[in-house]
């Protein structure tokens, strides 16, 4: 055959090849398809970091948070309280918290969930052979009885105010991983029992996990709605993009802000804006730069800024000025702060009495010929953040105070500010559904014992903070909280500049998505989540 | 020739050693390390990291840590992922044949660009064909990879639908087609440069052929000038093109990384990303000592492939 005919042959065959559909089908009650942007490192949820969106639909917490960031019974029948003689204060300064479980819960493998898992859940995250992420809170555990299979009493050793998100996270089924080395055990990591709408039918490594729905979830035959969940992994950002367009992937979590506009464009796709619970600030670090040690130059940096002006063009309205660490959704929020108006002048004379003047008229100020430059670090090749950067650059200037931008790659950036080598940092943190903020500002929890980066020290704030913590009445302790958020505000550590919202893509025909502004994940409720095409 | 190959090969193993703790103390000289992105969480306090960096043996001296993964890695135990705690050896293992596949295809669509244009832009030297391939060469050469792959999706994928964005295979279906589909555009990307770079090299070497006085003589003695030019030019030119190609397509990983994460292609390259991100060492390690391996090994097949084709190249 020579060169000619074979063309001749084969081109036309190459040609219904290519233009087969290469979209994949459209979203419907068979298959979903989720554009996730990382491979998990295992689904293990107490082993693995952030995210558990996909871990939610398998294993399922005896509480979960829901779209308003409230603490809802899941496997629990209730929340535990101080009314609800869920939680007792023991005389000898710790508690007692009484968790009833739901009867008639089994496991995918037919095997009753029972009080035994649970106790065997903080047993083996206490167990020094098990490394999971974090042990917050069970290492404040001390025993926990089982007087019947459907009730754990948790007797921690001291009072933990976040008791009611001890075990979000779900349990650890006990007659699948007693006497093992669970960080070894591959089985249950790639594949866990859990007890959720879902189960894992395939990890294929790069490329997908398929998850497909569970036949009797205790919810009712009825649930989930969707018979299969397929997440894959894209992680190039444009590249998931696309995919949402030509229609191969149909949700695409946590959409980067400089994309919403394209993405609202797709025809098909909804955005759904869930205000997030993270809120974008610049740290102060007191220690690494003696200057910020003073409150008139703190104050004077946060009168610098002009917080609308950013929120109006940089973030393109798509997120709203923040003036506190708590944000609004949260129970312990308090609007009732003092604020920092964007005042320049206010700024110069606050730094003039501070001692920083521009002695030889460069433009920038000094005091006893130091320069009044500082380092901001912040994050590389994260688009909005480096705008912002350079934003803050020029309003800074504008006041005298010279402010050099370092680019940092994120892992990095972990580490250099848990080694608080940093003079100003532009970031979020990951707020967890409670509001504790004793961990960011009381002045004995600087690295390596918190993340109090500012290195604030401040006795009466501190106070506040801890006794919060050893308060389980929401009211006292939504008080405290609110004079922490005042007291914060008086001090000035960090400059808070705007709420972090969260952009999810969905199918327009998709019904009941809630959105969940907490590391618990969008998929909290996937249980409900349906397509419904329109005209139905 | 044996020999030869001998003395190569004891050659590159002091050379692997030296490469492997330059590396190994590059990449824990970068800031961060395998727990740093745990800090992101606000449930992981201090002493769990310290538990984590006891558990995992990171609050050893560096050195110490050296030599435990040379020890391993010489016999054959790679050590673990710090993402996922696996075995290097099966992550690496389940990578390899996707990125396998993108060089190989890659490499069929490089040469199948580059030969006819590197052949027929040398025979017509300044012509039309030759002015448009040159231009179309450094526009190959300069275009970011990343760049050209968004929007060969934008074109294919989006705006025609003819071919899936990225990934490796279609759910639920399956077969060399599917394949073959999902190969086109990333092994088009990967291609584009060398078969850019390897059209423009064997022009060179087909015109030094054809200025030869062979070249003159066949045509002298009434061969036809394709005959001379497909036959006697191109076969003497080569030699050199192929040791190209096997230098280049070690380099080629590299181009994988970047095209293989464009198009969430699950080869090597992808893994690489992953891992340096989040500071994978052990992954990392494997990876780069694997493309060095593969460096020296296309070096020593270049040089051999040279010899067989050319006798006069000596020892």
């Amino acid at each position: 055959m020579n060169a000619r005919r074979a063309v001749r042959r084969f081109l036309p065959m190459v040609l219904v090849a290519c233009g087969g559909q290469a979209a994949g089908p459209a979203a419907s009650n068979d298959l979903l398809v989720i554009g996730y942007d990382r491979e998990p490192d295992t689904l293990n949820r107490f082993s693995t970091h952030i995210l558990e969106d996909i871990e939610s639909c398998v294993v399922e917490g005896l509480v979960t948070t829901d779209e308003r960031m409230n603490v809802v019974p899941l496997l629990a029948t209730e929340v535990p309280t101080l009314e609800n003689g869920g939680v007792r204060l023991r005389p000898d300064g710790g508690m007692d918290v009484v968790w009833r479980l739901r009867p008639g819960i089994r496991w995918h493998d037919g095997v009753p969930f029972t009080s035994a898992d649970v106790k065997f859940t903080v047993d083996a995250i206490n167990d020094p052979t098990y490394n999971p992420e974090s042990t917050d809170g069970f290492d404040r555990i001390a025993s926990v009885d089982t007087p019947d299979s459907l009730t754990a009493v948790v007797h921690y050793k001291e009072v933990y105010a976040p008791y009611a998100l001890q075990f979000a996270r779900g349990t650890l089924p006990k007659h699948v991983l007693q006497g093992r080395d669970i960080d070894r055990a591959t089985d249950y990591n790639r594949n866990p029992l859990g007890t959720g709408p879902y189960r894992v039918a395939e990890w294929k490594t790069g490329e997908y996990i398929l998850l497909e729905r569970v036949p009797h979830y205790w919810r009712g035959d009825e649930f989930p709605k969707i018979r299969r969940l397929l997440f894959r992994f894209v992680a190039n950002t444009n590249t998931r993009i696309n995919q949402l367009k030509s229609g191969e992937v149909h949700v695409v979590a946590l959409v980067p802000w400089d994309k919403a506009r394209e993405v609202e464009r797709v025809a098909g796709v909804t955005i759904h804006r869930m205000p997030g619970n993270s809120y974008e600030h610049v740290t102060l670090n007191e220690r690494h730069f003696p200057a910020f040690a003073d409150v008139r130059v703190r104050r004077a940096l946060a009168h610098a800024i002009d917080r609308e002006l950013i929120a109006r063009t940089v973030l393109d309205g798509l997120a709203p000025v923040t003036h506190g660490p708590i944000q609004q959704m949260s129970w312990a929020y308090t609007d009732s702060i003092r604020r920092y108006d964007f005042a320049p002048d206010r700024a110069r004379s606050l730094l003039d009495s501070a001692g920083w003047r521009d002695a030889n008229g460069d433009g920038v100020r000094d005091r006893g010929g130091q320069p009044f430059t500082f380092t901001l670090l912040t994050q590389a090749a994260f688009a909005i953040r480096e705008n912002v950067a350079q934003t803050l650059q020029r309003q800074l200037r504008d006041v005298g105070i010279d402010a050099r931008i370092q680019l940092v790659d994120g892992t990095a950036i972990s580490q250099l500010w848990f080694e608080g080598k940093f003079d100003a940092m532009l970031h979020w943190w990951h707020m967890g559904a409670d509001p504790e903020l004793t961990l960011f500002f009381a002045a004995d929890r600087t690295p390596p014992a918190g993340r109090n980066i500012n290195y604030l020290a401040d006795d009466s704030l501190t106070k506040m903070l801890y006794a919060s913590d050893r308060t389980v009445d929401a009211t006292r302790r939504r008080a405290l909280l609110v004079s922490a958020q005042r007291r914060i505000a008086e001090l000035a550590p960090e400059i808070p500049l705007y709420s972090v919202t969260r952009l999810d893509a969905t199918p327009a025909t998709l019904v009941n998505f809630k959105g969940n502004p907490t590391n618990t994940g969008i998929f909290w409720n996937v249980h409900e989540w349906e397509i419904v095409p329109r005209g139905r | 020739m044996l020999p030869y190959i001998g003395r190569r090969v004891a050659q590159a193993i002091p050379l692997l050693v030296l490469l492997s703790v330059l590396v190994f103390a590059l990449i824990h000289a970068v800031p961060g390390g395998p727990l740093a992105m745990y800090l992101e969480n606000p449930n992981v306090r201090p002493q769990d990291i310290e538990r984590l960096r006891h558990a995992l043996g990171l609050d050893r001296p560096l050195v110490e840590q050296y030599a435990a993964w040379l020890r391993g890695f010489v016999a054959g135990d790679w050590g673990y992922s710090f993402a996922d705690g696996r075995a290097v050896t099966a992550r690496v293992a389940e990578r390899l044949p996707a990125t396998l596949q993108l060089l190989g295809g890659s490499i069929v669509v490089a040469i199948a660009a580059a030969v006819p244009l590197g052949v027929v832009t040398a025979a017509r030297r300044g012509g039309a064909v030759d002015r448009v391939a040159t231009a179309a060469s450094a526009a190959g050469i300069s275009i970011p990879v990343f760049w050209l792959g968004l929007v060969l999706q934008l074109v294919f994928a989006v705006a025609l639908g003819w071919l899936p964005s990225s990934g490796r295979s279609t759910f639920g279906a399956g077969g060399v087609l599917d394949v073959a589909r999902h190969l086109v555009l990333p092994a088009t990307v990967l291609a584009a440069v060398y078969a850019a770079a390897w059209s423009r090299y064997l022009r060179a070497s087909v015109g030094d052929a054809l200025a030869q006085r062979y070249v003159v003589a066949a045509l002298g003695r009434g061969v036809p000038s394709r005959v001379v030019l497909w036959r006697h030019a191109l076969r003497n030119a080569l030699g050199p093109f192929v040791a190209v190609v096997c230098l280049d397509a070690a380099i080629m990983v590299s181009g994988a990384v970047v095209t293989e994460s464009v198009f969430a292609w699950p080869g090597i390259g992808s893994l690489f990303t992953e891992s340096l991100a989040r500071r994978d060492y052990t992954v990392l390690m494997a990876l780069l000592m694997l493309s060095a391996t593969a460096v020296i090994v296309l070096n020593l097949v270049a040089d051999v492939v040279h010899r067989a084709l050319d006798p006069r190249v000596g020892t």
